[in-house]
């Protein structure tokens, strides 16, 4: 996608911190995004909550065909992260092969380039590499 | 409520280097025209679905340049654009207009010239039909956030990838006899699983190609058509819209099901009709999961089961309802202005009885089209009667 310098100043920083949004009416715990107004109950008292960057990867894809932006990272996988503190968080998953991904792996946050502008401008975010420390998962 | 099919059209869809959007324009809407036994100056309103060109084509305001080359002016037009649910909405908003009286007889036009790029240019354009700042920031793209839905969709129900195949290979046995299809072979369910993977657990043959062409449909008043018993006499008689999860991160099954169910209810009730009176349905399927989401959201099958009319036939030409006799989005392309367009032109071609005829379904009277887009953010519902007695 392109962006201007304006737009990357605007949306580079944030996604350097790993948080999600809390809804002070209903307290649903809700991705980075929504900050107009929350999306279980319409309140619009929504503040910011730091994560503390574990969860289980509940779905994935492997994509094949990128976007310019991500090109050359392919292929790649990305997935759907239920954190520790029950937000859902679509995010790169690295350091693991296509074939080797599960469903139910423990995963865990860490900072890394996420892709380049075309203007040069590397974006950097969180991605999410298996937790080698966690246990295994219980069988399903 | 009752809005008369005068004329319908469409270009061939395929790529198309020697022509451009204009080209497809003029093409579409000059058949619809004619078909319908109308001159230019009769339309009163032109509303077109165009998707991308300020991307695909770095033009913009289409739809007044498709009143200029298609000698429609001083009629009012406008671009219509909402996802991959933007010729349905080009068509709900001609059918409003007609409802509302202002008009007699208006132009609905879909086009979209995709193949000026190059994929991966293509991928990043239609990416921005979602949100493609903050959810997409994750690498994530179209063929990729509906991925994440059919694994879902495996896991929840308990199904295999050879499940889900079937759907391309019923889609692909129309789409090799119809003759405006993009993609014009069969295939087994072993070769849907052999072929190259796209965005995992989708194939190459379970996602659509990017496709150029053009569909358009020449809408009236009921009377003006009921007054021609010479001309066939098919109406367009619910239209329905509805929006829906604008993110993949949050749409659940439940919501992909809300998506079609809730506009198809209103257009059931609106048509006076059942699922049961249904004998053609176009379902929106840019990639194969899809297909099965709409069968079970227009209340053809129960919820994790709208799969199994591929494989047993209940889908097919003869079976309980044909759903996509034209070979679907899978074969037919998504020419992503153009798509909705198409699916009414290919039903009102069955109410017809003008289908090729290895897709034409014996004595269809009413169809339906669903189309879905953003994914999960548009859903579209139309339902067309053939009526007699044209009163």
């Amino acid at each position: 996608m392109t962006v201007s310098a304006i737009e990357f100043s605007r949306l580079g920083p944030p996604k350097l911190r790993l948080y999600a949004m809390r809804c002070g009416a209903c307290g649903v715990l809700q991705p980075w995004w929504e900050h107009h107004h929350c999306y279980a109950c319409g309140g619009g008292d929504l503040s910011e909550e730091e994560l503390a960057g574990g969860g289980v990867l509940s779905n994935y894809t492997v994509v094949y065909y990128p976007p310019r932006d991500f090109l050359g990272q392919e292929p790649y996988v990305v997935g759907h992260i239920t954190m520790d503190e029950g937000v859902l968080m679509p995010a790169p998953v690295v350091g693991v092969a296509p074939e080797d991904v599960e469903v139910g792996t423990r995963v865990r946050s860490t900072l890394r380039r996420m892709k380049l502008g075309h203007e040069g401008d590397i974006y950097y975010s969180q991605k999410f590499v298996v937790d080698e420390g966690a246990p295994a998962a219980p069988p399903a | 409520m009752r809005v008369g099919v005068l004329g319908i059209g469409k270009t061939p869809h395929k790529i198309q280097h020697g022509k451009s959007l204009r080209d497809l324009v003029v093409e579409a809407g000059r058949a619809a025209l004619a078909d319908a036994g109308v001159e230019p100056a009769d339309i009163q309103a032109l509303y077109v679905g165009n998707v991308g060109s300020v991307g695909f084509n770095y033009e913009n305001s289409t739809g007044l340049m498709s009143a200029h080359h298609l000698g429609v002016v001083p009629a009012g037009a406008v671009r219509v654009e909402a996802a991959c649910g933007t010729g349905a909405w080009a068509l709900h908003l001609g059918c409003v207009a007609i409802l509302s009286g202002l008009y007699d007889t208006v132009m609905v036009l879909g086009a979209e010239k995709m193949n000026d790029l190059a994929t991966v240019e293509g991928t990043s354009i239609i990416a921005q039909a979602a949100d493609s700042k903050e959810e997409y920031f994750s690498g994530l793209t179209f063929p990729s956030g509906v991925a994440l839905t059919a694994r879902k969709y495996m896991q929840t129900y308990d199904l295999t990838e050879e499940d889900l195949a079937h759907t391309s290979v019923k889609n692909h046995h129309y789409g090799a006899r119809n003759p405006y299809a993009h993609l014009r072979f069969e295939c087994t369910v072993e070769e849907v699983m052999r072929s190259a993977k796209v965005a995992d657990p989708l194939k190459l043959y379970e996602v659509c190609p990017m496709t150029d062409a053009g569909s358009a449909l020449v809408l009236c008043r009921e009377e003006i058509l009921a007054d021609q018993p010479d001309k066939p006499q098919v109406y367009v008689t619910a239209t329905q819209m509805a929006t829906g999860t604008w993110y993949a991160a949050s749409d659940t099954l439940a919501d992909a099901h809300a998506l079609l169910a809730a506009p198809a209810q209103r257009a059931y009730e609106m048509a006076g009709v059942s699922a049961d009176d249904i004998d053609v349905a176009e379902i929106y399927n840019s990639f194969a999961i899809q297909e099965p989401l709409g069968v079970e959201a227009l209340g053809f099958a129960a919820q994790g089961e709208g799969w199994k009319g591929a494989a047993d036939g209940s889908t097919w030409i003869d079976g309980k309802v044909g759903v996509n006799l034209s070979g679907g989005l899978l074969c037919k392309g998504h020419p992503l202005g153009a798509t909705g367009s198409t699916q009414a032109v290919d039903i009102v071609e069955q109410l017809r009885g003008t289908a090729p005829p290895d897709m034409q379904r014996a004595e269809a009277e009413v169809g339906i089209s669903a189309c879905r887009g953003g994914p999960g953010a548009v859903g579209a519902i139309h339902v067309y009667q053939r009526l007699e007695d044209g009163s």
